[in-house]
């Protein structure tokens, strides 16, 4: 029952394609179900007294609805009265052949959803009347005929049949009616004149300041008009407000200096009568802030990315690879050029396995990189850890972070979304098959309209637009449901995350530091207006819908996905400071000014425009995208970006610290092919990387440069929530290694009785890895608040890595580490009887490395000292050796070798 | 428990080493109390949050009863459901529901002319303690926390005892983009109100011997890393956290409270889960120097909000107006009511007409809510509204006139408590905010 529009536009990319020859097409019967023969588009109709039709619908007028958009008068006519309740017609005395099939619907109250069959066959799964008055031309749907009949019907919600128009041929849709010669000469001659005279000053995109949002210099923008409706209804002069307030109505005069004369009077209506025909096809648009886009670019980040060459140095032995050379340059600019010595291979092996994995290494792999004396160890160990199935847990964790994944919907009953998981794995399997980062944005952007090869494919990038999907709902309520804060959220992660830029500053305004105005918010926002997001349910309105089939042997299967779907196509009006209710001007749907103001064609604005999207964020010439992903993954790395505000590339943001660097990274990825494995064996191969992060106090760069911007040593980084929690479970042995295929344990959604006061609470613990815990919006884990785990609700992009004293009440009190630390002493005793074997294990278990001598002691002397306290006696010694060894984990876990990463 | 163990020689208690007026030191923690813009009235904030809209006309802003109002003439006005007195000293009319709170009316002040701009549950409870409905923001007491820090490392700055969560759920004390550990702390009433506060090894000799080996090694592990310091920070947090073992039960354990205070209260002794106990705990975090302290007084049905029967506040004022009077005068007694402000609000009024039975609609135009201590005049009442308790008269005080006056007593210029995020500086009061002077004594 929850279908998405997708499949119908296949279906008429298909019956497109085939009809790429063209053929003859021929009105053949127009179909006024509930009315009067009319004229429309020059074809006589037949009415309600036809005999070509059966129907038995309850026949339903509303003479005095306001039609959106707004028609001429006889299709108005047409559409007003219809047909409902039964919804089956059926088309009799067809001759045999192919015909076309266009349907027109209308509503007169409430939306409904409902589903239009075509002899049965199901051509539009989905359809929404939209609100009241809304009207649509369905089709065309192409038939072949054979037994002289056509069958029309709908199920689901209640539709209003108002017409029917039949075509021989397959019928290509309907196309902008072509002007003749005669009329494009009377257009220019006569119209296009007067406009430019009298309107343009105050009506147009070049106006100072545009009069009533009323743009009178396209056809399109004419149409639709401005505050106070359409300014032209083709063909029906007495319903176009340009005739009227040119006519002088009360209130309308126009223009406000002096009246027209009474031929160019005649001349407007003459126009309008023939439909007002208009070569201006493109929409125009009035831009309020007019950004000096070449201004604008001059600032470092909209700067095209550069390929610079890497530096000379002075001391030329020390770089292994060009970043180095880049690093080295800085240093030696500011006369530091004296780093801190390797880190010893200890530490570089922690350092790696946690960085790319979250996991610590093993005492065998310490070993083996130990033993290890080729050139190329190192190297080894990257590869090894890269093609681990870990390595995309721990990164797709850090995209997780941006994209504010959470496993339910934040509004403030916290809906389950038990689909959401899905999008996880497909986070971890692409970062893990290293698919290229344009490629993943595209997905994830509009995976749905991408063409797959393959079923797998198709569900996969549906699947990916759950990044869409997991936007943040708010409120409670039904009516006057606050979508546009999704949307806003939507746009807020895509600006942060993809573009390093806080878009949503635009929403109420233009954005005070950036170059970005309130139309650049809109022509954003209505690509996502037209997409539709799935309902996970709310307190008043339980039952999750819109969710997208995956599709199994070719049909929509009872399995859902948490993904994305094309709505109805339109452009969004601004929302003046930001209050929906406040309609300002239509603002055509387009990428920012600044970033190259795409537009999308007439063609393409028949979708919502999320292909073009994820286009323009991809494009080569996109200086953003890539800049702020290299720095991410540096930032990952070292602890700390190249820019210190990794989502805010803006005047607000900080500039990079090597902008050359910044811009070299950028390229090699580029080159790469968007390779996020690439990128990560450029940075780790580099002697920067494998720096030490110690360093003597006196020495001059810890004076000079403390914050390390200069990279003169390697950033000491705390370790995170997941990889503390899962150490913990890795060591104890515990640790379920499997990645999850299945959805959280959460109850079947007809139990939902979730509501703001008892909101969904529950937290399905494990043992796998923390990447795979239910995440919830509303009521997050205590163990990640306390050491500062992402936020669910807002995108995370760096991570804090705090001091409290609830942490140290979390490591000296919790059961968790007390299990833990009784596994680990398990694991110590078994391994052997002597003590300083077993101190020795829990160092090279524990911190990766053999304990130094002073080490040694010091644990021993403590153990003894335990072991006569607590009177280890015969016939206790099992139990109090279990007691003792236990204390000695948790004291090593409370340790900041243990905790922090160097 | 341990005092002067050898684990720990050094400790002081970091209430009395901190003068709120000395300025930082360079490696104190993010929560090290800050120095104020200006000399601090109130040092600490109580705040109780009565949920659901708490009616004006029937509590502290009574209207008459004449001339038909009893809900059933034509207009269904409706006047104070419940005999009103004026307190004999200072004048102030108050109905019977909080008879108690009348007889402390010389240190309260009321105000009758609060506006909310919004007058759905949620908005509103987020308004009054977000100061934004349509974004999400920081509460109050995270702002608080931020600009001043706290005085007791021992203790969390800002603590809120909610038995239920109100309207609006954590988002009444999320610290949205502030730094996390400026979000309220929720205590569920109850036995264990902070996660890992018990010792969970067999002795407490144990836990010290633990705790010497992990200083010892990190004492070692330090050479070379002394730049860092955030290992010197997490060594003298074990022996925090060690401290809080203590500091933390203690505070929320009553059986030092003498039968006098328990019974000023008006809570059995044993007894954890009614709103006394909220109060007296309040008290004691007060003392022990927590930032900002609130009490959420109920969260689902039942609350404050009255649509069918005005009679439902009946248990509501019973259970707060006893306590909330022994708060004010416990406070007094012990000299903190000065520098201790107490703000009760709730999230909107009700309507002067009847709905239902006999009860009354949300109403945003105007309510009352009261301050004591902290640098607020008492016996005074702030504001008027109009003789049906529909619309203000004079001197209306919205949200965020209400935070920019709170900031004002504790020593903030609110125009200057600012966080930088997103690209740009946001405050508690965003772009408004007017100090309330009239109630400044």
């Amino acid at each position: 029952m929850r279908y998405s529009p997708y499949l119908l536009f296949c279906l008429l990319l298909s019956a497109y394609s085939e009809n790429s020859a063209a053929e003859e097409v021929t009105f053949f019967r127009g179909l006024n179900l509930n009315g009067p023969q009319v004229l429309i588009d020059g074809n006589e109709w037949e009415g309600a007294d036809s005999t070509n039709y059966t129907c038995n619908d309850s026949a339903f007028e509303k003479a005095d609805a306001i039609l959106i958009p707004p028609t001429d008068p006889e299709r108005a006519k047409m559409i007003r009265s219809s047909r409902w309740n039964g919804n089956r017609v059926e088309l009799t005395h067809i001759p045999a052949g192919t015909y076309s099939l266009f349907l027109y619907v209308w509503e007169d109250n409430n939306s409904e959803t409902f589903e239009i069959s075509v002899n049965g066959n199901s051509v539009g799964p989905r359809i929404r009347s939209g609100k009241a008055g809304e009207w649509q031309k369905l089709g065309p749907w192409h038939v072949d005929v054979t037994t002289d009949k056509i069958e029309l019907s709908s199920r689901g919600g209640a539709a209003n049949f108002s017409g029917i128009e039949l075509w021989r041929g397959k019928h290509p849709g309907d196309v902008e009616p072509e002007i003749t010669d005669e009329q494009l000469t009377f257009f220019e001659t006569k119209i296009r004149p007067l406009l430019i005279k009298h309107c343009y000053e105050c009506h147009s995109s070049e106006s100072d300041d545009l009069q009533g949002g009323l743009l009178v210099d396209s056809r399109p923008t004419l149409q639709r008009g401005g505050h106070s409706g359409p300014a032209i209804v083709p063909r029906d002069v007495e319903h176009s407000l340009l005739i009227r307030a040119i006519r002088y109505e009360p209130g309308l005069e126009m223009p406000p200096a002096e009246k027209l004369s009474i031929d160019e009077i005649t001349d407007l209506e003459q126009w309008v009568q023939m439909g007002a025909p208009d070569p201006r096809s493109d929409a125009t648009r009035f831009v309020r802030k007019r950004i000096d886009v070449d201004e604008a670019r001059q600032f470092w980040s909209l700067r095209p990315v550069m390929d610079p060459p890497a530096p000379i140095l002075r001391n030329a032995d020390w770089p292994y690879s060009e970043i180095d050379r880049f690093i080295g340059a800085s240093l030696e600019a500011n006369q530091l050029m004296e780093p801190v010595q390797d880190a010893d291979k200890y530490t570089l092996i922690r350092r790696a396995t946690y960085d790319l994995t979250g996991l610590a290494p093993t005492p065998a792999e310490v070993k083996a990189f130990i033993e290890d004396d080729s050139p190329h160890a190192f190297a080894a160990v990257v590869d090894r850890l890269l093609a681990s199935t870990h390595y995309g847990e721990r990164w797709g964790r850090h995209w997780m972070d941006l994209v504010r994944y959470a496993d339910t919907a934040g509004d403030n009953s916290d809906y389950p979304v038990p689909q959401a998981f899905l999008y996880r794995n497909y986070i971890i399997d692409s970062i893990n098959a290293d698919k290229p980062y344009n490629q993943f944005i595209r997905e994830q952007v509009a995976g749905d309209l991408l063409p797959a090869e393959s079923e797998a494919q198709r569900n996969e990038q549906t699947i990916a637009t759950g990044y869409l999907a997991i936007s943040r709902r708010f409120g409670s309520v039904i009516e006057d449901y606050p979508q546009h804060l999704t949307i806003e959220d939507t746009l807020d992660n895509i600006g942060r995350t993809l573009l390093g830029m806080t878009i949503t500053c635009a929403r109420c305004h233009d954005h005070k530091f950036d170059p970005l105005s309130q139309d650049d918010y809109y022509g954003l926002y209505g690509i996502f207006e037209s997409t539709q997001y799935p309902f996970p349910g709310i307190e008043l309105d339980k039952t999750p819908r819109d969710f997208v089939p995956m599709i199994k042997d070719g049909n929509p299967s009872e399995q859902f996905i948490y993904g994305m779907a094309e709505g109805r196509a339109n452009d969004a009006y601004v929302h003046v400071r930001g209050e929906p209710k406040q309609r300002g001007d239509v603002i055509p749907r387009r990428f920012p000014e600044v970033l190259g103001g795409y537009m999308l064609s007439v063609e393409d604005a028949r979708q919502s425009g999320r292909i073009q999207l994820a286009e323009w964020l991809t494009a080569g010439n996109n200086p953003l995208t890539v800049r702020v992903m290299v720095n991410r993954i540096w930032q990952y790395h070292f602890g700390s970006g190249l820019v210190k505000t990794p989502s805010d590339f803006g005047k607000r943001g900080l500039p990079p610290t090597h902008p050359e660097l910044l811009d070299w990274l950028a390229s090699r990825f580029i080159e790469d092919g968007w390779s996020l494995k690439s990128l990560h064996r450029r940075i780790m191969l580099s002697r920067t990387y494998q720096l030490s992060s110690q360093c003597d106090e006196s020495l001059r760069a810890a004076q000079r440069d403390p914050d390390n911007k200069l990279h003169w040593r390697f950033n000491r980084q705390r370790l995170d929530a997941e990889s503390l929690r899962d150490t913990l479970l890795q060591m104890s042995d515990e640790l379920d290694r499997v990645m999850p295929r299945e959805p959280h344990p959460f109850p079947p959604s007809d139990q939902w009785q979730y509501t703001q006061h008892h909101p969904f609470r529950d937290s399905y613990d494990s043992t796998k890895r923390s990447v795979y815990l239910m995440m919830a919006r509303l009521n997050a884990r205590p163990f990640f608040t306390t050491f500062d785990g992402a936020d669910q609700n807002a995108s995370t992009a760096n991570r804090d890595s705090s001091v409290t004293t609830i942490q140290s009440l979390y490591l000296m009190n919790d059961p968790f580490v007390h299990a833990c630390a009784e596994k680990i002493a398990d694991r110590l005793m078994s391994h052997t009887n002597s003590t300083e074997a077993r101190i020795s294990h829990a160092f090279e278990l524990l911190l990766g490395r053999p304990p130094e001598n002073a080490e040694l002691q010091n644990a021993h002397e403590w153990i003894e000292q335990l072991e006569q306290e607590f009177e280890v006696h015969p016939e206790n010694t099992e139990h109090n050796a279990r007691e003792i060894w236990s204390a000695f984990v948790r004291v090593m876990i409370r340790t900041n070798q243990f905790l922090y990463v160097d | 428990m341990i005092c002067g163990s050898i684990f720990l020689p050094a400790i002081l208690s970091e209430l009395q080493a901190a003068d709120e007026n000395t300025s930082l030191t360079s490696n104190a923690g993010p929560l090290a109390a800050k120095p104020s813009h200006f000399p601090a009235k109130a040092k600490r904030i109580i705040m109780v949050f009565a949920t659901g809209g708490v009616s004006h006309i029937d509590t502290f802003d009574p209207k008459a009863t004449g001339d038909g109002r009893d809900g059933q003439g034509k207009d269904k006005l409706m006047g104070c459901v419940f005999p009103t007195r004026r307190d004999a000293q200072c004048g102030i009319e108050v109905s019977d529901l909080f008879p108690h709170l009348r007889e402390t009316l010389a240190d309260m002040c009321v105000i009758r002319s609060m506006k909310s701009a919004h007058f759905d549950h949620t908005e509103a409870a987020v308004g009054m303690h977000t100061g934004s409905a349509t974004f999400t923001r920081p509460s109050m007491g995270s702002w608080l926390s931020y600009g001043l820090g706290t005085v007791n490392q021992d203790l969390p700055s800002f603590i809120v005892i909610a038995p239920h969560l109100p309207y609006g759920g954590t988002q009444v004390y999320a610290s949205d983009f502030l730094p996390a550990y400026h979000q309220g702390t929720r205590v569920i009433p109850g036995t264990a109100p902070i996660a890992n506060l018990l010792p969970r090894t067999s002795t407490e000799r144990l836990q010290q011997l633990e705790l010497q080996l992990v200083d010892r090694l990190n004492a070692q592990h330090l050479s070379g890393r002394q730049v860092d310091s955030q290992l010197a920070a997490r060594m003298r947090s074990y022996e925090t956290a060690f401290q809080m073992q203590t500091a933390g039960p203690e505070a929320f354990d009553l059986k030092d409270e003498d039968a006098r205070t328990l019974e000023m209260y008006g809570l059995e002794r044993g007894e954890t889960t009614s709103f006394a106990w909220q109060c007296i705990v309040a008290r004691r975090l007060a003392e022990r120097g927590v930032r900002f302290i609130e009490l959420i007084d109920s969260g689902s049905r039942p609350n404050w909000d009255a649509h069918g029967d005005m009679k439902e506040h009946v248990p509501l004022a019973k259970a707060a107006d006893q306590p909330l009077a022994a708060l004010i005068r416990d406070l007094k007694q012990r000299g903190m009511l000065e520098e201790t402000l107490i703000l009760w609000a709730t999230e909107f009024g009700r309507t002067p007409t009847k709905e239902g039975e006999f009860g009354r609609g949300h109403h945003g135009d105007c309510f009352s809510i009261w301050l004591a201590g902290g640098g607020v005049k008492g016996g005074y009442v702030h504001g008027e509204t109009d003789d049906i308790g529909k619309s203000i008269v004079r001197d209306q005080v919205d949200v965020h006139d209400l935070h920019a006056t709170i900031l004002h007593q504790m020593g903030i210029d609110h125009t200057k408590l600012t966080y930088r995020h997103a690209g740009r500086d946001f405050r508690l009061t965003d772009v408004h905010g007017r100090i309330v002077k009239d109630i400044l004594a």
